[in-house]
């Protein structure tokens, strides 16, 4: 049952009121002709037009680069200061179910052991406003990988579509309820009456068995299986696939500036650069295209269902999107099912 | 807010040239409360950066035993370790650590101990050595194995002189073939061969050993054909790494994250591992 009613027309009236209060409003916007999140200032610039933003919204969580330290060194002697973070409130609107189920993940790696705040900050303050899937195309997999256009995981509010364009809003966490009454004044108590708009769901992928891909994993011989250079030779390490997904966690940390002062960042790398493990004697653990492909791979199925109890992939589908080569992630499921 | 990025700062006290392009650095906090509290165990790492120009990673050369400072021996290869090279006596650079397992010296009281390490994989292997010559006592025999590619590349060698004169200390110095000079008194060839002909006894011993992961895998071989059970083999693997503490994704050998459940394995712990490092 719904808790309260989002009329399409009143989505400018939500905005001002999260902008009013002080918080960031994030919802997909068209780029160069295609959807990205992006922070935005009012209705006219959302698209409803997506089946997934080009970028994850952990650009917001987890951004492409950010300062953890300055540096000084001067007559006085070297200092380093901590970058204090003070995160901005955060809405995500319009997330995607398999995208919002990706939060858990990225957090089970940035808490495991010690605590990255740079991470936990922001998405202690962020909330996850998810609108349920009503177009797909063949990319998606969420159903194969156990997820499914309306899975709640990870949000804090669902919207489901219906039929005349308005959306039913349902509270899934204590954060969505707070958002909800928050905002009262842009939703309603009751809808048109209309019905629900039916949601896409992808096909399962016959043939991958998600605990068949682990098992295989699992057992070591694996590992020198000539399969892995046969399905992954054209991959041409763009790392593409890595910036895009959800779960990709992977990265730098380098200083820019003199050698007077600058500053110590976090960037996004990726496990697909042949510089990523090369050690300082030239010895590379991972020479070879095929043996980062298989580290991603591994690290989607092995690595985060294993040791960080989470799930490595949600089904989203970016990687084949964005893939130059159409290197596709589930003819790998599939042969790795057998 | 908890920053797990932020390092230390250190000063520069002594540097000591040890080969061709390896120095180390005797390090002293500059906040004098962490001189005192600072502990580490022998095994741990450590990212070590020169302001400007980023982080890197060497182990912790010094031993636990010896309080106070900390040294740490570097090889010159890249952005980092070249400007940290290029640093004085006085000068300043970032401590971030102590990271990972250790060696478990405690339980090996008793034990004889057996050193095997190759070129610049004597560093973390020296921070043991001292810390069991500084507790003597607790243990029996002690070998040292170390080869480098030539005679110049060893690391320490006035140490190693100091620890084959100590008496009860034995020390087996090589280089590989042609690496030797005209009055090198040492043997000739390669760390596992030499450590065969050598044959310390596996009789209640334990090994260490580190080098080049080529060289790792071939002194398991040999010290298995002395008769050294894989459980009492250690090794140290140090793959990149730019966090040090499990979240940079790019130290894992397999699903084992080198930083964390590493560096120090047995080579059971190794055999068990994907053939990925």
């Amino acid at each position: 049952m719904a808790d309260k009613f989002l009329k399409r027309e009143n989505l400018g009236r939500l905005i001002d009121s999260v902008r009013n209060g002080g918080a960031r409003f994030v919802a997909p916007a068209i780029d160069a002709r295609q959807a990205v999140y992006r922070a935005i200032s009012g209705a006219d610039e959302v698209t409803w037009d997506y089946i997934l933003p080009r970028n994850s919204f952990k650009d917001y969580l987890f951004p492409q680069t950010e300062v953890v330290a300055e540096y000084s060194i001067g007559e006085g002697g070297v200092e380093i200061r901590g970058r204090e973070l003070s995160p901005k409130d955060t809405v995500v609107f319009g997330s995607r179910p398999c995208e919002a189920a990706s939060l858990a993940s990225l957090r089970s790696v940035f808490t495991w052991d010690s605590v990255d705040e740079f991470y936990t900050a922001r998405e202690d303050k962020t909330t996850v406003v998810t609108v349920a899937c009503t177009n797909g195309d063949e990319a998606c997999f969420c159903t194969t990988v156990g997820l499914s256009p309306e899975s709640v995981a990870g949000s804090d509010v669902m919207l489901r579509e219906t039929a005349d364009g308005d959306f039913s809003v349902t509270a899934i966490t204590g954060r969505g309820r707070g958002f909800l009454s928050a905002h009262s004044a842009a939703f309603e108590d009751s809808g048109s009456g209309s019905a629900q708009k039916p949601l896409f769901v992808p096909e399962k992928i016959e043939g991958v068995d998600i605990s068949r891909i682990k098992e295989r994993l699992a057992r070591k011989e694996h590992y020198d299986d000539p399969v892995w250079a046969g399905l992954t030779r054209k991959c041409i390490g763009c790392g593409a696939c890595t910036f895009v997904c959800p779960t990709c966690h992977c990265f730098d940390i380098i200083d820019e500036g003199t050698a007077f002062e600058g500053e110590r960042r976090k960037n996004w790398d990726a496990c697909q650069f042949d510089s990523f493990t090369l050690h300082a004697s030239g010895h590379n653990p991972r020479d070879a295209q095929f043996k980062r492909w298989r580290n991603r791979f591994m690290c989607k199925f092995n690595f985060y269902p294993n040791k960080f109890n989470s799930r490595g992939c949600v089904g989203c589908g970016r990687c084949i999107r964005v893939c130059p080569v159409r290197l596709d992630i589930t003819e790998v499921m599939e042969e790795m099912s057998r | 807010m908890n920053n797990l990025y932020l390092p230390h700062l250190a000063t520069i006290e002594d540097i000591y040239e040890e080969a061709p392009d390896v120095r180390s650095f005797r390090l002293v906090f500059k906040d004098e409360r962490l001189r005192d509290t600072f502990d580490f165990k022998a095994g741990q790492f450590a990212l070590y950066s020169a302001f400007g120009l980023g982080e890197s990673t060497f182990c912790i050369a010094s031993p636990p035993t010896r309080k106070g400072y900390v040294q740490c021996t570097f090889r010159r290869t890249g952005r980092v370790t070249g400007g940290l090279a290029e640093m004085s006596i006085g000068d300043v650079i970032g401590f971030r650590g102590p990271y990972g397992n250790h060696f478990p010296v405690d339980d090996w009281k008793g034990r004889n101990m057996v050193f095997i390490a190759g070129g610049i994989g004597l560093p973390p292997v020296r921070s043991l050595i001292w810390n069991v010559l500084d507790r003597r006592e607790d243990f029996g025999n002690i070998t040292i194995v170390y080869g480098a590619r030539t005679a110049a590349d060893l690391v320490y060698k006035n140490e190693l002189k100091h620890w084959a004169g100590m008496g009860d200390v034995r020390v087996v110095e090589t280089v590989d073939p042609g690496g030797e000079t005209p009055d090198w008194k040492g043997k000739i060839g390669f760390v596992p061969t030499v450590l065969e002909e050598a044959a310390p006894s596996s009789k209640d011993a334990v090994a260490v050993t580190c080098g080049p992961p080529i060289m790792i895998k071939f002194v398991i071989n040999a010290l298995g054909k002395l008769g050294f059970a894989d459980g009492s083999i250690y090794t140290t693997l140090e793959n990149r790494m730019k966090c040090g503490i499990g979240k940079c994704g790019r130290c894992n050998v397999g699903d084992i994250y080198i930083c964390k459940e590493g560096p120090v394995y047995t080579a059971a712990e190794v055999k068990r591992m994907y053939n990925d490092f």
